[in-house]
């Protein structure tokens, strides 16, 4: 086997590590949030008798979001809503763990130097963006 | 239809709403768009809007969901090793600028240009659909030096020809800026856009069909991201809305993966055909004011 066969091989067994991965985190942001969600509407539904849950937010980032349901915690009633908006916040962060992973991968795994490049600019976009005010 | 001036008035009009039956138009939303690669917005936004739901609030919560059908449907694809991570990764880079822009547009937007732009991309989408109609893929002869210095190209198999299919993708250099058009759409717009995204993949940069529209899906949840980012920011998402929005929208996709992998090319774009005329003549018609 030619050094570029070898090289080609090697390749081809990260690429397909790497795709296993991004399935992983794809699959578990999703997962986690679909339980979050019906875990909160459950909740509601014992509490109140009806299925929807009735709440609006004001602007804010998604950390905002976050910090400003779990102040409220200490109200029973809002209990329920706090596992809905949890199950939002990880349903917004799964692409963004994935680019993340995708770095990672780049950086550690397959030394691609191109590709961290993009990857870091993908990453440093997104994470302006969940700040944005 | 005169729901569109009630601007924010919506709020009333979507308790009218029904739970139940939002869970239900999102499952059809759903397993129309993950079968399709266009996500679930293009179907879920026209028929929300139909029922009383105000355009604007109609296109934040479909972002968000958006997410949730992107991923789900992308793990699945990236784990039947169709997805090309390499274009993705590369063509991202353009399209959450898009939708960062496009979100910011709609914020400031009159609804019927919505309506209209909505339809306007929905037909113009079809058309340039229906006109490859017959052309079968095939693999480039060659590669310009920009897409090979990219490293983009892969193989993948094909189920129901029982082939490895390898191929690269060409002009990387049109494709990417092209893809910050399709990124501010998405954002404008709430919907995935996979169908743009699907045909500057086929048209421009040349790569099989089953392999476009499973990388847009990829692309399309980072860019639904940024948009709802934006929308979250502006205070205009719902999330007890987005809650069944979100549950159907993924029940329906996880049926509609599941659907794809085993039709072949020429299904699945005759069944884009119809469902794109049908919604965008729909739409247009809303945004020219003729009520339904």
């Amino acid at each position: 086997m030619s050094t570029e066969d070898r090289v080609k091989k090697r390749d081809e067994a990260l690429e397909a590590r790497m795709d296993v991965l991004v399935s992983y985190v794809l699959l578990t942001g999703v997962v986690t949030s679909v339980i979050l969600v019906i875990l909160g509407l459950a909740w509601h539904w014992l509490n109140t008798g009806r299925l929807g849950v009735d709440y609006r937010i004001s602007g804010m980032n998604l950390f905002e979001f976050v910090i400003d349901n779990l102040r409220q915690v200490t109200s029973a009633e809002v209990r329920p809503r706090l596992l809905v908006s949890l199950g939002i916040a990880a349903l917004m962060l799964t692409p963004y763990v994935r680019v993340l992973a995708s770095l990672l991968f780049f950086a550690f795994a397959e030394h691609n130097r191109k590709y961290v490049v993009f990857t870091g600019f993908v990453l440093s976009v997104l994470t302006f963006s969940l700040f944005l005010r | 239809m005169l729901v569109g001036s009630l601007v924010f008035e919506s709020r009333e009009a979507a308790e009218r709403m029904s739970f139940e039956l939002l869970i239900v138009v999102s499952i059809v939303a759903g397993f129309i768009g993950a079968m399709s690669g266009m996500g679930g917005g293009v179907v879920l936004i026209p028929a929300m809007t139909l029922l009383g739901m105000n355009i604007k609030e109609a296109i934040a919560i479909s972002i968000v969901s958006v997410i949730a059908t992107s991923s789900g449907s992308a793990s699945a694809y990236v784990r039947d090793r169709i997805t090309n991570l390499k274009v993705g990764m590369f063509l991202e880079m353009f399209t959450i600028m898009g939708a960062l822009v496009g979100a910011t547009i709609t914020l400031s937007t009159g609804n019927n240009i919505l309506f209209f732009l909505f339809g306007a991309v929905l037909l113009f989408s079809w058309f340039a659909l229906f006109l490859q109609r017959h052309e079968v893929w095939r693999a480039y002869a060659w590669q310009d030096r920009f897409s090979r210095w990219l490293q983009l190209e892969g193989s993948y198999y094909d189920q129901p020809t029982a082939q490895t299919i390898h191929y690269h993708a060409v002009r990387a250099y049109f494709g990417g800026p092209l893809m910050f058009g399709a990124g501010l759409v998405a954002g404008m717009l709430g919907i995935g856009a996979g169908a743009l995204k699907v045909l500057i993949h086929d048209l421009v940069m040349g790569l099989p069909p089953k392999v476009s529209t499973t990388t847009s899906n990829l692309i399309i949840g980072v860019t639904a991201l940024a948009g709802t980012s934006v929308y979250l920011a502006a205070g205009v998402i719902d999330p007890g809305l987005v809650a069944p929005v979100m549950l159907g929208i993924l029940l329906g996709a996880f049926a509609g993966t599941r659907v794809l992998v085993r039709l072949r090319n020429e299904t699945v774009r005759q069944f884009f055909l119809v469902v794109l005329l049908v919604l965008g003549v729909e739409m247009l018609l809303r945004g020219l004011g003729v009520g339904l």
